[in-house]
């Protein structure tokens, strides 16, 4: 049985032809469209390492049936710099020091971006931290990836203010 | 090769479910995890495209949940405030990613002691509503889950809805998670607590507790107890002189039994007071 999906990655509309259904979204981006960005940390989804936005809601990739995303839009850490200006919440983790080895960040980034469009943490560092908590760092860059989300969601906010203006 | 299907209703799923043997996916929290490193042997019957299961609508004299309804569904949606404690819950299951995919059905279908949904549905007298392509039937939760990872799902069926009588959605509810640390973590205990206070007196008490014992319990003595006592200490004194004859804890990874039931009964305090409007909510790391 071979089963074609449509989803737009990283804006752009692909066709695959899955030739088995089984096949979970986080291989699908890393085994067959090259994007290896998105990183495999425990495969079932107590790490967040795989963190990818579908259709603007973060999700862990490793839990995700990619034949079940049929029609879906998929933003990945590919997607975000435009050209060589990096996305305001790589620029801020960049900033803060926001990682050491750096295996986890592409999935805080994205989860940090879901969390900001989501726009209820507020400032409390506190509940920043419980709702990045399904990103586990271990090399311990908590401290600069919580003041990292709480700049660039400030960032992001006065560049949200600036284009209403 | 396995098959896979993704129906657009529920109709075409009970008729699926009525010819053959499948698995159910709805967010898949629980469906890979549960796979280990064995590859997916089984069918798969994909429920996603099912947009009739998720919502919540007040129907006659109920409060229904679709099967789909994720834990982000219920916590972003206004709901009375008998409701705080599932969305406490809810807010603990796993993390952003997980609860943005994860079903109200999912965690109760998984029937682990630890599925932090259970004590909240059971202090609100939840039921569970199950389809075939030939019957519809209503099960109290109590009834549903049977023991660790067994539910009284048929072949042929599938969940798809909880109903929540609105009689029992009168008052305020709280929930108390121990974990071994602060996120992200599976319950070593959980109580669920809805109160309802009148003229200063409790006139009702719903009290639920998770992984205490092979399925999640209604405490059904101490609700008894309580009723009937001033708002204050006087709670939080019949808590700790109250026999829980329904926790029946084991030893396992994550605790003792015995530092079970101490703990058992510490957060079952502190659900209660903070129901009753008594207590700052606290979550507590061991
Ligand atoms: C990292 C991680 C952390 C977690 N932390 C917690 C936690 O803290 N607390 C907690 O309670 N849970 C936790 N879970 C478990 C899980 O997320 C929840 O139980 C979740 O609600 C399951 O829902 P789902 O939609 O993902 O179910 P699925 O995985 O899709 O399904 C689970 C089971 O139920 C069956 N099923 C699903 N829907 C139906 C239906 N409508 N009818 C019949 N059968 C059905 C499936 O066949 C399967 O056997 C965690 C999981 C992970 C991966
Ligand atoms: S790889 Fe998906 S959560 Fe760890
Ligand atoms: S930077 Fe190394 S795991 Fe986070």
């Amino acid at each position: 049985m071979s089963l074609s999906i449509g989803l737009t990655i990283n804006g752009q509309p692909r066709t695959v032809a899955l030739d088995d259904p089984r096949v979970t979204l986080l291989d699908l981006l890393r085994e067959r469209l090259d994007l290896t960005g998105t990183k495999k940390g425990c495969d079932r989804g107590q790490c967040g390492a795989c963190t990818v936005l579908v259709d603007g809601r973060r999700i862990n990739s490793c839990l995700a049936l990619a034949a079940s995303l049929d029609g879906a839009t998929v933003t990945t850490i590919e997607g975000l710099a435009d050209g060589e200006a990096l996305h305001p919440v790589q620029a801020a983790f960049i900033e803060h020091d926001g990682f050491q080895c750096g295996f986890c960040t592409p999935g805080q980034i994205m989860s940090a971006i879901g969390l900001i469009a989501e726009g209820h943490a507020g400032d409390d560092p506190e509940r920043i931290r419980e709702l990045m908590s399904g990103n586990i760092c271990r090399c311990g860059a908590y401290q600069g990836i919580t003041e990292a989300v709480l700049e660039a969601q400030k960032t992001l906010a006065e560049r949200n203010r600036r284009d209403a203006a | 090769m396995i098959r896979y299907a993704k129906p657009k209703n529920v109709d075409e799923a009970l008729a699926l479910l009525s010819d053959g043997p499948w698995r159910i996916l709805a967010g898949g929290t629980d469906f890979y995890p549960a796979l280990g490193n064995r590859p997916l042997s089984e069918n798969v019957l994909d429920i996603n495209g099912l947009s009739e299961l998720r919502g919540i609508a007040e129907v006659g004299s109920h409060i229904v949940v679709g099967a789909r309804t994720t834990w982000t569904d219920i916590i972003r949606r206004d709901l009375p405030a008998a409701f705080d404690g599932l969305k406490l819950a809810a807010r603990e299951v796993g993390s952003v990613q997980i609860q943005n995919r994860a079903s109200i059905a999912g965690n109760l279908c998984n029937a682990s002691p630890a599925a932090d949904g259970v004590p909240p549905l059971l202090t609100l007298g939840a039921e569970v509503e199950l389809r075939s392509a030939s019957l519809t039937r209503h099960l109290p939760l109590e009834d549903f889950i049977l023991g660790n990872r067994r539910t009284a799902l048929q072949p042929g069926e599938m969940v798809t809805a909880i109903r929540i009588p609105k009689s029992a959605t009168a008052g305020t509810s709280a929930f108390v998670k121990l974990g071994a640390r602060r996120y992200l973590v599976i319950s070593i205990a959980m109580a669920a607590a809805r109160i309802v206070v009148e003229d200063g007196i409790v006139a009702e008490a719903a009290v639920a507790v998770g992984s205490c014992s092979l399925v999640a319990k209604r405490l059904t003595g101490l609700e008894a107890a309580l009723r009937g006592l001033p708002i204050g200490p006087a709670l939080a004194e019949t808590v700790a002189a109250t026999s829980l004859p329904e926790l029946a804890p084991i030893d396992d990874v994550r605790g003792t039994a015995e530092y079970r039931r101490e703990a058992a009964r510490e957060i079952v305090t502190r659900a209660v007071l903070a129901a009753s409007g008594h207590h700052p909510l606290t979550k507590v790391a061991a």
